[in-house]
C-alpha cells in the first residue's frame, strides 16, 4: 500500500514524463498528462488521509542508482558549460563533483539511514501543494504549448520534450519533500535544478539560455554548499546516522558543531528561494513559458528552498543563526517589493513578488516561534495557491492580447471580462483581507515582535506590496464607459485549472480553521512544539498575551468573507446600469462621440485618442537604482548569516 | 420628498464655465466666493466638475468651439440642474451678438432657468439669481 | 446583547458625528478666512441633495468599489468600537483605501487617473505609520486587542508619545488637509478637478461622503486610544487634534506627492522606530 502509494507520488510523473516523450501525438500525450495528474491528486489526498508513516524502499539498491545519477547530471552540467562557454557553470559544477568524489572514494563513506523516507504532516501538506497545484499547471500546459507554438510558428513541435521535464518535475519535488536520507535530498535537489535549466531554456533562444545558465551556477553555488554540509555533518558527526533529517533537528547531534552545515544549508535554500542577492535567475527565468513559471517559479521549486529553511528550524533555534535568517529573509521582503513597483512586465512584477514572499516565509522559519512556523506553513500553501493562479493568468493575458506588458493590459476588463476578473480575484487575494495570504501575513507581524527589526522591515514591505499590486489591478480595470460585456471564451484547458484554483483560494481560505486545526497544526508542530495558533469556529485566535490565556490577536474569519461577499460581489450582480444613464469620462467638455468615446479634440480640433500610462518610479524603485544597494546589503546579511553558523549561542 | 427637497436648496453645487467671456464676469463670480460675498454660507460651493455640480453658471457669449463643449458639460451634470447666465453676452450675446464667429445668447445651445443681466453682473445680482433659480427648482418639484 | 447595541451606535451615530464634524470644520475654517461658512449641518444637506441626484455612471465598476469603500470603512470602525484586534483594523482600512483608488482607476479618465495614483502615494505614506502603532501598541501591552487597550490602567500617552505625533501627520493625510490633500480635496480646489472622485456622482458621491464621515470618526478613534483611562481624556485629545488639523490646513498650502511621502516616511519610521526601540530595550519581549 505505502509502497503502491511512494511509487506513485515519485516515480509515476518520471514515467509519464519519459512516456510523454516519446508520445508524438498531442492527444495522446494530452490524456497521459491528465491521468497522471488526477493520479497524483487522488494519491496526494489518500497519503493526508493515511497521515504520518516512515517508508524505505527495499528490493533494489536505490542508494547506488541515485549516485550514479548524481555523477551524471553534474557531468551533464560540465559539458553544458564547456559547450555554453559559460565557465560559472562548469566551475560550480566541478565544485561538486571534486567534494562528492572526495567523500565517496576518499573518505570512503558508506551511507545508510533508515527510514530513507519520513512522511509527516509537513511533507504531506507540501506533496498536497505540490501533487494538486502542480497537476493542475501541467494540464494548463497542455493547450498553453500548443498555442504558444502557434503563434511562434514552429514546424515541428517540442512540447513532448517540454512536458517531459514538467511532469518529471513533480516527481522529484516529491521525492524532496519526502527524503530523510540528505544524500538522496541532494539528489532530488539536484534534478529540481536541472528540470529548470532544462525549462528555462526550453525556448531555445539566446537569452532564454543565458538566464536559464544563470539560473543553473547560481544554483549549483547552493549544491555545493549542500555537499560541504554533507562531507562537514558525516565527518564530524559520526557517519551515516548525522546523514538523516529527523536527526539533525531532532536535537540527537552535538549541537556545537552542527550549526555551520545548518548555516550551509540554509544558504542552499536560500538560493534555490532566489532570495537577494540571487534574485536576477529568477527574473531571468521568466522568460520561459508561464507554465515553467507558475509550477517551478511560485509555487513549487522555489517553495523546496523554502521547505528547507523551514525543516531545519529546529536544528538552529534559539541562536544568532536564526535571527540571521529572519533578517536575510525579512530583508528580501523588502527589497524585492520595493523592486516590484517599477518593473513593467506583469511576470517581472508576479517574480519579484514571490521572491518578497519567500523572503517573508524565510523570516518567518527564523523568528522560530510556534506563531511565526504557523504563519510560514500557511503562507506556503495561500501563496502556492494564489501564486500559481496568478501565473496562469498572466500566461492566459499574454494568449489573448499577445503582450506580456502591463500597459498592455490596459481596459482588459473590456476584452476579456472572465480572465480579469480571476486575474483581479487573484491579485486582492495576494494582499488583502479576507483572503489566506493576509491571514498569514498577519500571524507573521504578530509574530514579528520576537525580532523588532523584522518587524520594521516586515511594516514597510507590506506597505510596498500595496502599491505595486494596487497599480496593476487598476491597470486592468480601466475601461470605457459601456454597458454589459460577455465572458469571453477560455478553452477547458485554461479554465479549468484557473476556475479550481479560485475556487480553492475560497475554499481554503474560508475553511482555514478547521483545516489548520485538521493537520496544519500537526505540521507546525513536526518543527516546534507548541501551539499559539488556535481555531474557534471557523475564527483564527492566536495566543500567547502578556498573562497566561490571554490572547494576541483575533481574526474573525467568516465575518470578513461576508463583508467582503456583501462588498463586492454583491453589488456587481445587484447593480444594473441602463445605457441612458452612462455618460462619457471628463475631458474638460472637449470629447468627441458618444458616451463610450476616449477621443477628444485636442489643439486645431485635431482629434485624439486619450492615452494613460501607470507609474513605475524608476528613478527612485529602479533596478538600476536599487540592485546595487540592495545586493550589496543582501551579500553581507548573507556572509553574516553563515558567519553565525560558526557562533553558538 | 422634503428632506431631498429641502437639501436640494440649501446646497447648490457650482459649475462655473466661461464660454469666451472678457473675464468681466468670471472675475465677479470669483468676487462671490470671497469673504466679503461669502457663497458659501448658502451652501454654494464652487466645482470644478459638472458631474458633482447642481448649478451651470455660465459667462460669455457662445461661439461655434464652445458650443460644443458646453454641449458636452451640460450632458454630463446629472439632474436636477439649473442654468444660470451671467451677464449680458451670456443672455443674449451682449456686445458680441453680430460677430462672425458668436452664435449668441447661452440659450442658444442650452436650455437657461434665470438670466442674469449686466456687464459685468454685479456679485449681489449674481447671487440673487442663483436664489431665484432655486427657488424656481424649489417651485418646480412641488 | 452589548455587541448589538455598539454595532447599531456605531452604524447610525458615528456617521452623524461625523457629518456634524466636517460642519464644524467648514465653519471653523471660514471663520479663520475672516467669513461665516456655511450652517453645522450643511454636510447633511450635501448628502441628501446628492442622494436625490438622477444617477450616472461612467462604469459599473465604479460603484462596486464605492460600496467596497464606504462597507469596509465601516468594518474597521467596527472593529474599533468592538475593541477587536488593531491590526485587522489596519488592515480593513487598507482596504477601504484600496477600493477608492480602483475606483478611480476604473474609468478611462485622466484626472481620476491622476487621483487614484495620487491617492495611492498617500496610503504608501501614512499605512508604516499604521502598522508601527499596531506593533508598538502589541510592544507595550503584549496584545493586539483594542479591548485590552482600554483595559490597562496606563494610558499609551505615556510610552507611546512620539507614536502619537507620527500619527498626526497620519491624521493629516487622512483628513485631506493641507499640506497632504494632494488627491483630492474638499471645499473648492481644483487642482486636478476633483481627483480621485472626479467621476462619481449623485447617490455614489454621496455614498462616498458617508465613507468619510465614518473614516473621520475612525481616525478620531484611534488618536482617542492614546488615552483611554479616561476615555473621556482620549475624545478631548482627539478632538484637539481634530482642531489642531484644522489651524495646520489653514496656514499651510498643497505640496507635492514626493515630499509627502518622503516627510511622512522619515518622520513616521524615525519615530515609530524609536518607539518601539525604546520600549523594546525597557520592557524586552513579553
Amino acid at each position: 500500500m505505502i509502497d503502491g502509494m511512494m511509487a506513485i507520488a515519485i516515480l509515476l510523473p518520471v514515467a509519464a514524463g519519459l512516456v510523454t516523450f516519446f508520445v508524438r501525438d498531442y492527444f495522446a500525450r494530452n490524456v497521459i498528462v491528465i491521468v497522471t495528474a488526477f493520479s497524483l491528486i487522488a494519491n496526494s489526498i489518500m497519503l493526508a488521509a493515511k497521515g504520518p508513516f516512515t517508508y524505505t524502499p527495499s528490493g533494489f539498491d536505490w542508494g547506488i542508482l541515485i549516485t550514479i545519477l548524481d555523477y551524471a547530471i553534474l557531468f551533464f552540467y560540465v559539458y553544458l558549460g564547456i559547450s555554453l562557454r559559460n565557465w560559472l557553470v562548469v566551475t560550480f559544477a566541478v565544485t561538486q563533483i571534486i567534494p562528492l568524489a572526495y567523500f565517496e572514494f576518499v573518505m570512503k563513506a558508506h551511507v545508510e539511514v533508515a527510514p530513507a523516507f519520513v512522511v509527516d504532516n509537513l511533507a504531506i501538506v507540501m506533496t498536497l501543494i505540490i501533487s494538486i497545484i502542480g497537476s493542475l499547471i501541467c494540464i494548463y500546459a497542455l493547450r498553453y504549448m500548443h498555442d504558444h507554438e502557434h503563434h511562434a510558428h514552429l514546424e515541428k513541435s517540442r512540447q513532448s520534450r517540454f512536458l517531459l521535464w514538467l511532469v518529471l518535475f513533480l516527481g522529484a519535488m516529491n521525492g524532496l519533500v519526502f527524503a530523510n536520507n540528505m544524500l538522496w535530498l541532494y539528489f532530488f535537489w539536484e534534478v529540481t535544478t536541472l528540470c529548470c535549466f532544462m525549462l528555462i531554456s526550453h525556448d531555445r533562444t539566446e537569452i532564454a539560455i543565458k538566464n536559464a545558465a544563470r539560473a543553473l551556477w547560481m544554483n549549483a553555488t547552493g549544491g555545493t554548499a549542500f555537499i560541504l554540509a554533507i562531507i562537514y555533518l558525516y565527518a564530524t558527526q559520526g557517519g551515516s546516522q548525522a546523514l538523516s533529517m529527523q536527526n539533525i533537528i531532532g536535537g540527537t547531534l552535538q549541537g556545537s558543531v552542527l550549526l555551520l552545515p545548518v548555516a550551509l544549508l540554509c544558504y542552499t535554500g536560500c538560493t534555490k528561494a532566489a532570495q537577494m542577492p540571487f534574485q536576477s535567475w529568477l527574473l531571468g527565468a521568466m522568460v520561459a513559458p508561464t507554465p515553467v513559471s507558475a509550477l517551478l517559479h511560485s509555487s513549487t521549486m522555489v517553495k523546496a528552498g523554502v521547505y528547507l529553511v523551514l525543516r531545519l528550524a529546529p536544528a538552529y533555534a534559539g541562536t544568532y543563526l536564526s535571527t540571521a535568517i529572519t533578517i536575510v529573509g525579512a530583508f528580501s521582503f523588502l527589497g524585492a517589493s520595493a523592486l516590484a513597483i517599477s518593473q513593467t512586465t506583469g511576470k517581472r512584477v508576479l517574480a519579484y513578488s514571490t521572491i518578497a514572499n519567500l523572503g517573508l516565509i524565510i523570516a518567518c522559519a527564523g523568528i522560530n516561534t510556534p506563531l511565526s512556523i504557523a504563519a510560514a506553513i500557511l503562507l506556503i500553501i495561500f501563496h502556492a495557491i494564489s501564486k500559481g493562479m496568478l501565473f496562469l493568468c498572466a500566461g492566459t493575458i499574454e494568449h489573448q492580447i499577445w503582450s506580456r506588458e502591463i500597459e498592455d493590459m490596459e481596459g482588459l476588463a473590456a476584452k476579456a471580462p472572465l480572465t480579469t476578473l480571476i486575474t483581479a480575484v487573484g491579485i486582492l487575494s495576494m494582499f488583502l483581507p479576507p483572503f489566506g495570504m493576509l491571514l498569514g501575513k498577519w500571524i507573521a507581524l504578530e509574530a514579528s515582535y520576537t525580532v523588532p527589526l523584522a518587524a520594521v522591515l516586515f511594516v514597510l514591505g507590506s506597505t510596498l506590496t500595496i502599491v505595486f499590486w494596487t497599480k496593476w489591478l487598476g491597470r486592468l480595470l480601466q475601461v470605457l464607459p459601456k454597458v454589459g460585456r460577455p465572458f469571453e471564451k477560455l478553452s477547458l484547458s485554461y479554465s479549468f485549472p484557473l476556475l479550481t484554483l479560485l475556487v480553492g483560494i475560497f475554499v481554503v481560505g474560508i475553511g482555514i480553521a478547521p483545516i489548520y486545526q485538521s493537520f496544519i497544526s500537526a505540521a507546525t508542530n513536526n518543527v516546534i512544539a507548541g501551539t499559539q495558533v488556535l481555531a474557534s469556529g471557523w475564527n483564527i485566535l492566536t495566543s500567547g498575551g502578556a498573562e497566561s490565556g490571554s490572547f494576541l490577536g483575533y481574526f474573525p474569519v467568516w465575518t470578513l468573507y461576508i463583508v467582503f461577499a456583501i462588498a463586492l460581489v454583491l453589488p456587481l450582480f445587484l447593480i444594473g446600469l441602463k445605457p441612458t444613464e452612462m455618460r462619457p469620462v471628463y475631458l474638460c467638455g472637449e470629447q468627441v462621440g458618444g458616451a463610450d468615446t476616449d477621443d477628444f479634440s485636442a489643439e486645431a480640433d485635431i482629434r485624439t485618442k486619450v492615452t494613460l500610462g501607470g507609474y513605475y518610479f524608476q528613478s527612485a524603485f529602479g533596478e538600476a537604482t536599487l540592485n546595487p544597494v540592495v545586493n550589496t546589503v543582501a551579500i553581507i546579511l548573507l556572509v553574516s548569516m553563515i558567519a553565525c553558523g560558526v557562533i553558538l549561542r | 420628498m422634503s428632506l431631498i427637497h429641502t437639501s436640494r436648496i440649501k446646497s447648490p453645487w457650482i459649475l462655473h464655465f466661461d464660454n469666451s467671456s472678457c473675464n468681466g464676469c468670471d472675475i465677479e463670480v470669483l468676487a462671490c466666493l470671497t469673504p466679503l460675498y461669502d457663497v458659501e454660507r448658502f451652501g454654494m460651493v464652487n466645482m470644478g466638475n459638472p458631474k458633482h455640480a447642481d448649478v451651470l453658471l455660465i459667462t460669455g457669449p457662445v461661439n461655434y468651439r464652445t458650443a460644443r463643449v458646453l454641449r458636452n458639460l451640460y450632458d454630463q451634470v446629472p439632474g436636477p440642474k439649473m442654468v444660470i447666465a451671467v451677464g449680458t453676452c451670456a443672455s443674449s450675446g451682449g456686445v458680441f451678438h453680430n460677430c462672425y464667429n458668436v452664435l449668441g445668447g447661452v440659450d442658444k445651445v442650452v436650455p437657461v432657468d434665470v438670466y442674469i443681466p449686466g456687464c459685468a453682473a454685479r456679485p449681489e445680482a449674481i447671487i440673487d439669481g442663483v436664489v431665484l433659480a432655486l427657488q424656481k427648482l424649489a417651485g418646480a418639484n412641488l | 446583547m452589548k455587541h448589538v447595541m455598539i454595532i447599531i451606535f456605531t452604524l447610525f451615530v458615528a456617521p452623524i458625528i461625523g457629518g456634524l464634524l466636517f460642519g464644524i470644520d467648514r465653519r471653523i475654517t471660514a471663520r479663520l478666512q475672516g467669513r461665516y461658512g456655511p450652517p453645522i449641518l450643511q454636510p447633511f444637506y450635501d448628502f441628501f441633495k446628492l442622494l436625490g441626484k438622477e444617477r450616472i455612471a461612467v462604469s459599473k465598476l465604479q460603484f462596486v468599489w464605492i460600496y467596497a469603500y464606504l462597507l469596509f470603512m465601516v468594518a474597521s470602525l467596527l472593529v474599533l468600537t468592538l475593541g477587536s484586534d488593531l491590526l485587522v483594523l489596519v488592515f480593513l482600512l487598507g482596504f477601504a483605501g484600496v477600493s477608492l483608488v480602483l475606483g478611480g482607476f476604473s474609468s478611462k479618465s485622466p484626472y481620476s487617473h491622476f487621483g487614484a495614483n495620487r491617492e495611492l502615494l498617500q496610503i504608501m505614506a501614512y499605512e508604516p505609520v499604521l502598522l508601527l502603532l499596531a506593533i508598538a501598541v502589541y510592544a507595550q501591552n503584549g496584545s493586539f486587542l483594542i479591548s485590552d487597550i482600554i483595559r490597562q490602567p496606563k494610558p499609551l500617552m505615556y510610552t507611546l508619545w512620539p507614536l502619537f505625533i507620527a500619527v498626526i501627520y497620519v491624521l493629516t493625510i487622512k483628513m485631506r488637509k493641507s499640506p497632504f490633500d494632494i488627491s483630492t480635496c474638499h471645499h473648492a480646489h481644483q487642482e486636478i478637478v476633483k481627483g480621485v472622485t472626479t467621476e462619481f456622482s449623485g447617490p455614489y458621491l454621496a455614498l462616498y461622503q458617508l465613507a468619510e464621515w465614518y473614516e473621520i470618526v475612525l481616525v478620531l478613534g484611534i488618536v482617542a486610544l492614546f488615552w483611554t483611562s479616561p476615555l473621556i481624556v482620549g475624545i478631548i485629545i482627539a478632538l484637539a487634534a481634530f482642531l489642531l488639523e484644522l489651524l495646520i490646513d489653514n496656514v499651510t498650502s498643497r505640496m507635492t506627492a514626493p515630499w509627502m511621502v518622503r516627510l511622512s516616511w522619515t518622520f513616521g519610521l524615525i519615530l515609530g522606530i524609536f518607539n518601539i526601540a525604546y520600549i523594546y530595550f525597557t520592557k524586552g519581549v513579553s
